[in-house]
């Protein structure tokens, strides 16, 4: 009856446990027998990953998709699935994950998208091949990053919005085959100039931030051609640059290459003030759920 | 062995001599690059003379040195009587109404009696005991007789007047003569000095009265100064030698591997398969190459990468030699697309192998899915958070630039999309519904 009463602070579901596994259970039992390399397991209820038996045996599966379930723990031995390429764990009550999955050797996209994660695992970096890494809307912070996350030198796709940044390491810089950074929403004080060095970025996103400046190498950054997007709305900006914002994202970039912005930006370093308040609300945040 | 007694037996003028002596080598050599000038100049205050030759200057000093080839005649013919005689000058030369009486020895002016016996050579007529060498006043042995200035000797005496005498063996010398050293040699016996190499065809160099072959000269000289000889050219190696491929040159006959510029001796001898101990892949690099080999070369124009180096496809590349493999315009910084080794511009990626699918980052090569900033292809176009396929009729709400399916979106937590509305009331064009 433990599921039963789990499932009552979301949205109200039937509380026929055996039905329930029963859908989990046919859903497996139909991909083994039809040899089926993608398994879609999205909103079924699943808090345990007991009731899905015989899941970590499916060896040929490529695909594991256990979005918006009440999933709270994974199993270290979800890492036997030694195919899989895509796991979507989106929108479940995770608090931790094993540290196995790092050592995955085809997993390419990994969603924890809206979890409860308040840390990543020691060692967490050592995916060899992960291309897609969805961490948004959890409670991460610069503090409880593991010491080798920038070490994921194949990511292409880093999503960290909605959490609780106030400072980007800057070994961000070492991800070079980064394309889409997404920061929305954090507590960021101050963006590191290595962002600069990721030459292939062509989506940035730190609107809702605490940022006051940019650093000068952004602007060695493609950001305003028609492949790229950047955003950066919805921040305490300096009056320059919140002036150039209201005209375009290109006269942002246009300004903060030039000289008279270098010479503000070095200006507004040395002269640091304290940084600008909090302004996001996060208590309402379901990943702060306990 | 029959001399011709109207030709000489040999030209006269023939003599080998030290090449300076020739009008072809001399302009040659002052055509020639400083090569040759250095090592003329270095010898100018020695008597020694230093040549240098090639194979087409030595065929003309062999032509003009060929003595000319003579037809043999037999000189027995040369006894006839008077009889024979005048058949011979009736018959055969065409000489008509000659009598006795009109014929008379070359020699002593006398007539013939009849029957008596005529030495008949080209038309002039003598007493046998008149026909007689002009030395020693006895008869020619064999009919042999050579002729100069008019006057017919004995082989004998011949040689004695005017033959040379061989400077080694001292056999007279008939035929080619080779006048050298201020002496006249048989071909065969004018050798060099040290390896007893033949010299003839080859010219010579005078050392301290010594007649030696550019090699052992070379190396004598060497020796003398404590010095090298050059593994190419055999000369002397004045300055510092360059050791490549285990032996000694003048650095000036080679050129840097990287730059081209000709080596001193700094240049350096790079081992290009370290470990091995063969060394015929070794090449010489000048000093300033050499101290740049540390630093990366360019993949595309194989020199050292003295300024920005783009690391790309495995290589290094000049800033302005890193180009796509379509257009070959630099990138320049710009962002650019790798495909099977090569690179190319975004345009020329595109246009040759179309956009990559952002969940298996593969080209797509059929229907193109094109939303958000990014592309899919047919199989992978789906909601971000539950992968449900989604086609172009799909709704889908944007998240982050992720598309989420309604499904998914109704899912999102009340704050959370109080906080999306926020954004989209800012910006409500950049958010398709
Ligand atoms: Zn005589
Ligand atoms: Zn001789
Ligand atoms: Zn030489
Ligand atoms: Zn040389
Ligand atoms: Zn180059
Ligand atoms: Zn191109
Ligand atoms: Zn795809
Ligand atoms: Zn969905």
């Amino acid at each position: 009856m433990t599921v039963c009463a789990r499932a009552m602070n979301q949205t109200p579901v039937s509380c026929i446990p055996n039905s329930r596994m029963s859908k989990a259970k046919k859903v497996i039992d139909e991909a083994r027998e039809n040899q089926n390399p993608e398994l879609d397991l999205a909103d079924k209820g699943i808090s345990t990953f007991e009731e899905m038996p015989g899941l970590l045996n499916m060896l040929q599966i490529t695909r594991l998709t256990l979005s918006h379930n009440k999933l709270q723990v994974v199993p270290p031995g979800l890492a036997n699935l030694i195919n899989l390429e895509i796991l979507n764990l989106f929108n479940n009550h995770i608090t931790e994950l094993p540290i196995s999955l790092s050592q995955m050797p085809k997993l390419r996209i990994l969603n924890v998208g809206m979890n409860r994660l308040d840390s990543l695992p020691r060692g967490f970096g050592a995916f060899p091949v992960l291309e897609v890494l969805d961490l948004t809307y959890n409670n991460l912070s610069e503090e409880n990053l593991p010491g080798n996350f920038f070490m994921m030198e194949t990511l292409r796709a880093l999503y960290l919005a909605d959490n609780d940044f106030e400072y980007l390491p800057p070994e961000i810089g070492q991800l070079k085959n980064l394309q889409i950074l997404v920061l929305r929403e954090n507590d960021l004080i101050e963006l590191p100039k290595e962002i600069g060095e990721l030459t292939r970025l062509r989506e940035l996103h730190i609107q809702g931030n605490r940022l006051t400046v940019l650093p000068p190498e952004i602007g060695n950054l493609d950001l305003v051609s028609n492949k790229a997007v950047f955003r950066m709305e919805f921040n305490p900006w300096v009056t320059p640059i919140g002036d150039q914002l209201q005209v375009g994202i290109s006269h942002v970039i246009d300004y903060i290459r030039s000289e008279t912005y270098r010479y503000l930006y070095n200006r507004h370093l040395s002269a640091k003030g304290p940084p600008p308040p909090i302004e996001n609300d996060k208590s309402k945040k379901i990943s702060r759920a306990r | 062995m029959a001399r011709n007694s109207d030709t000489l037996p040999f030209p006269t003028s023939i003599s080998i001599q030290s090449l300076d002596h020739s009008k072809l080598y001399n302009r040659r050599a002052q055509s020639r690059e400083n090569l040759v000038e250095k090592e003329i100049t270095n010898d100018s205050n020695s008597n020694q003379s230093t040549f240098v030759y090639d194979y087409e200057e030595l065929a003309e000093w062999k032509g003009f040195d060929k003595p000319p080839k003579l037809p043999p005649r037999n000189f027995k013919n040369a006894y006839c009587d008077t009889n024979d005689l005048k058949k011979q000058t009736t018959n055969k030369t065409g000489v008509t109404g000659m009598s006795l009486d009109d014929m008379f020895c070359s020699r002593c002016r006398e007539g013939f009696e009849p029957h008596e016996k005529i030495v008949n050579s080209r038309g002039e007529l003598w007493h046998p005991q008149c026909f007689v060498c002009a030395q020693c006043f006895r008869p020619f042995p064999e009919g042999i007789f050579y002729e100069f200035e008019g006057r017919k000797y004995c082989e004998h005496d011949f040689h004695v007047l005017f033959a040379p005498c061989c400077g080694k063996c001292g056999e007279f010398v008939i035929g080619r003569v080779i006048k050298a050293m201020n002496a006249n040699w048989h071909p065969g016996c004018f050798r060099c000095e040290e390896c007893s190499g033949e010299l003839a065809e080859t010219g010579f160099m005078k050392c301290q009265g010594r007649a030696l072959c550019h090699t052992c000269n070379a190396r004598i000289k060497a020796g003398a100064l404590g010095k090298h000889i050059c593994h190419q050219c055999h000369g002397i190696i004045d300055d510092k030698p360059l050791r490549f491929r285990g032996e000694v040159y003048h650095p000036y006959h080679f050129n840097c591997t990287a730059c081209g510029i000709e080596l001193n001796a700094d240049a350096r001898e790079v081992r290009s398969r370290p470990g091995f101990a063969a060394n015929e892949m070794n090449e010489l690099y000048c000093l300033r190459c050499h101290d740049k080999m540390g630093i990366p070369i360019c993949g595309a124009c194989r020199r050292p990468i003295e300024e920005r180096v783009v690391t790309a496809l495995g290589k290094h590349w000049h800033v302005e030699h890193f180009v796509c493999a379509k257009c070959e315009k630099p990138f320049l910084g710009h962002r650019h697309y790798e495909k099977k080794g090569l690179a190319y511009c975004e345009t020329h990626y595109h246009q040759l192998f179309g956009n990559l699918c952002f969940v298996c980052n593969q080209v797509i090569a059929g229907d193109v899915f094109t939303a958000l900033n990014k592309a899919w292809c047919v199989h992978h176009f789906a909601c971000a958070f539950c992968d449900q396929k989604m086609n172009q009729k799909t709704k889908f709400f944007e998240f982050d630039l992720k598309p989420a399916c309604k499904k998914c979106y109704e899912k999102f937590p009340q704050e959370l999309k109080r906080r999306m509305r926020r954004m989209y009331d800012l910006n409500p064009k950049k958010i398709p519904a």
